[in-house]
């Protein structure tokens, strides 16, 4: 069977407007959790958001758009994914191929424009330009025309764990023979209506989030857009690649809409799961990029879950310390951190990390430092109990 | 290869559970809502708080779930719960973000439909929403066929929702996807103007990579983006020499919506296909929404047992006692097309 590389990566995110920008504040411990400056709301300056300080209408101008009802989502999916492509050396006639695909994850889409959303739902008589953008397909549809992707396309929305599962899928398409290069990643924007949301369950921290702290009080939402470039060994041939996909799973955690079961059943199964796809132990992972989203309910069961599978805990951390939770763009944002890990042979520093859970006693990698690794995991857990994992190896 | 075994559809016309099935519903007010079960399987106060996506969706999906735990549930839905996600968008603005309650926001995720049922039946399984508007459904029939070839002893639901709400339906008004004076089912094909009638519904499919016993297969799902019939025309003569050689299918379900800017796209494909080909329309009686595939699937596995399809939904119809084969050709809003190839036994 012929493996699956990562023959490119692109990155926006509050640390960064590319992959070598968040590689330097991930080394440094830069955390780009801040006021929020890019829209209206009554949250701006009670908590902090890891929000990408580029403007609509300045990203529009970069990229010549001028068509309307163009929203953030395509604009920051656009800058990740050209930079992906640029590394990845995919020109258009590559692109048109039947044989590549472009697998898209949002959980907010359009939904960004809140307002106006409001507006369109309930208005009589004339709609915003954005009609057509706030369903979760828009930015993939936009981005497929964009750069002309002629295989399949799909828009995938499991939540939190949204781009770790278009990866997965992505995965699927290679090994099956229905592609045999796939751009598979996410993207969320900041908006009211996630930051409501998820104040309303009250897991929103208005400090700086503390994965894995004791004290920690919730989270902190970002935006982001990451996008790989998966493919088939047979075509990569002498192509540069960052890692190998060795293991993806996705189990639900079957337990309750919006928080994980005490022992974990989902994530354990998630990482469990991955590990027999890639045929490896639990002792062959080197470093683990938790979802750490740094509310009380994920970090103790993912302790926990991490307790059950590993008998020595490997290195982890959570980078959502630095961006923030960027919901749908999380998985593909920490797969590219975890690459990063890989290839660089380096782990990060975990931001704001003072104290252990006393239940679980697990201490966060908390300084940058050198470390040989051959195989890193990645988490993502969603709102219904949509829990995945990934496994990426050295190539 | 897909082997279908159950299916189970909520739709506008009597399509769900033992009663007789009949095909005479029309649209009030160019739209086409469900006839809903009473949902005796949902315990009541979990059922109160269901939005009519997720509703409709476990309806749709408990009867298949009797046979005992699938291996995991793959879902598409274009819009989830849009009545649950603006009925919390309300609140935003209307309180200026004031105290707000979660209900409405965890049951507005499209993920809450796949992720409610596992919840309920405790599947820890594989548990997936596509979300790729009118291939949604389209998505989630791959996604299960490759799970299939993976492992063909394991079992798995696959369905398809999307709900009218208020909400959506006047978003979708505005942009024009709707008929305006002359919307409804009866003259649905021959107002010759802009835009269709809305419609709503699940469908839900228990499938496995083993034949026995099956009641459907299918053997392929293909979907294109493009705007341009030409490329349409080319890609859809493609896929029937692939398949068919020089014969034709047997049946074609055409996805016909009656809007005057798409028809041109589905007279193409009557045009480009072999002659003898029954051709049947289906969106008089599902109406149009992203994922009305899964309406023409379930039409499609069951078409050899519909007696009341009234001779009128057919554009063509030569009398074959039964069908042997089908293929399903939709098209969403000019640009998202699938051919979906069915077999029967």
């Amino acid at each position: 069977m012929s493996r699956i590389l990562v023959t490119g990566m692109g990155v926006v995110s509050a640390i960064g407007s590319n992959v070598a920008e968040n590689r330097q504040s991930l080394i440094n411990g830069i955390c780009g959790i801040t006021r929020l400056e890019g829209f209206q709301s009554r949250f701006a300056g009670l908590m902090p958001f890891g929000e990408i300080k580029k403007n609509n209408s300045g990203l529009a101008a970069k990229y010549n758009l001028t068509k309307p009802g163009i929203t953030r989502p395509c604009l920051l999916g656009l800058m990740a994914m050209k930079e992906m492509l640029d590394d990845a050396g995919l020109d258009e006639k590559i692109l048109r191929s039947r044989s590549t695909a472009f697998i898209n994850a949002t959980t907010v889409g359009g939904m960004c424009l809140t307002d106006e959303l409001y507006h369109d739902a309930n208005a009589a008589d004339t709609g915003s330009p954005y009609l057509g953008a706030y369903d979760n397909a828009d930015t993939t549809l936009f981005l497929r025309e964009y750069f002309g992707i002629g295989g399949v396309v799909n828009s995938i929305n499991t939540a939190c764990s949204s781009s770790a599962n278009a990866i997965a899928f992505g995965a699927a398409l290679i090994k099956t023979g229905r592609a045999d290069r796939v751009i598979a990643g996410g993207v969320d924007c900041l908006a009211k209506f996630t930051i409501n949301g998820f104040n309303s369950l009250h897991i929103l921290s208005n400090e700086l989030c503390r994965p894995f702290d004791e004290s920690r009080k919730g989270l902190n939402l970002g935006e982001a857009a990451a996008y790989v470039v998966l493919e088939s060994e047979d075509v990569a041939q002498n192509k540069k690649s960052y890692a190998t996909l060795t293991g993806y799973c996705n189990a639900n955690d079957a337990f309750h809409p919006s928080s994980l079961s005490d022992t974990g059943v989902g994530p354990y199964n998630a990482m469990h799961g991955a590990l027999q796809k890639a045929s490896l132990s639990p002792g062959d992972i080197g470093y683990i990029n938790a979802h750490g989203t740094g509310t009380e309910n994920n970090d103790l069961v993912e302790s926990v879950a991490m307790q059950r599978l590993f008998e020595n805990q490997p290195a982890f951390s959570s980078t959502k310390g630095n961006t923030g939770h960027t919901l749908g763009a999380a998985g593909s944002l920490e797969s590219i951190f975890s690459i990063l890990c890989l290839t660089n042979q380096e782990i990060y520093p975990a931001l704001q990390f003072e104290n252990k859970i006393p239940e679980t006693g697990l201490i966060p990698n908390r300084e940058y430092r050198k470390y040989v690794i051959e195989h890193v995991m990645t988490n993502s857990f969603g709102f219904g109990g949509n829990c995945t994992s990934l496994i990426f190896s050295r190539s | 290869m897909l082997y279908i075994h159950h299916t189970s559809c909520i739709s506008p016309q009597k399509t769900y559970g033992g009663e007789a099935l009949s095909f005479d519903k029309n649209s009030v007010d160019g739209k086409l809502l469900s006839i809903e079960p009473d949902y005796s399987g949902i315990p009541i106060n979990i059922l109160r708080r269901m939005g009519k996506a997720v509703r409709m969706g476990v309806g749709a999906a408990l009867p298949l779930l009797k046979p005992g735990q699938p291996n995991g549930i793959i879902f598409g839905t274009a819009i989830g719960g849009m009545e649950d996600c603006i009925k919390f968008l309300n609140q935003i603005v209307q309180y200026e973000e004031g105290m707000l309650t979660p209900g409405n926001f965890v049951q507005s995720t499209p993920n809450a439909v796949a992720s409610q049922i596992g919840l309920m039946t405790k599947n820890t399984g594989y548990n997936i929403t596509h979300v790729h508007r009118g291939l949604a459904f389209e998505m989630a029939l791959l996604d299960a066929m490759m799970m299939c070839e993976e492992k063909p002893d394991a079992e798995w639901l696959v369905g398809g929702v999307d709900e009218i709400s208020a909400y959506n339906y006047n978003i979708e008004r505005l942009g024009g996807w709707y008929k305006t004076a002359d919307a409804s089912s009866e003259n649905l094909f021959t107002s010759a103007t802009p835009g269709s009638i809305a419609g709503e519904g699940a469908a839900m499919f228990r499938v496995s990579g083993k034949g026995t016993n099956a009641i459907a297969a299918i053997e392929a799902v293909e979907t294109i983006h493009t705007k341009e019939i030409i490329e349409l025309s080319d890609r859809w003569k493609e896929f029937l020499d692939l398949h068919f050689g020089k014969e034709s299918p047997e049946l074609i379900i055409s996805g016909d919506n009656g809007d005057s800017r798409i028809v041109p796209f589905y007279k193409a494909i009557q045009e480009t296909t072999p002659a003898g080909a029954d051709i049947l329309r289906f969106k008089q009686f599902s109406g149009e929404f992203p994922t009305a595939t899964g309406f023409a699937l379930w039409l499609a596995v069951s078409i050899n047992k519909l007696n009341s399809l009234p001779d009128s939904a057919f554009i063509s119809r030569r009398g074959i006692a039964s069908y042997r084969n089908a293929v399903i050709y939709n098209n969403y809003k000019g640009e998202q097309h699938s051919f979906i190839l069915v077999q029967l036994p």
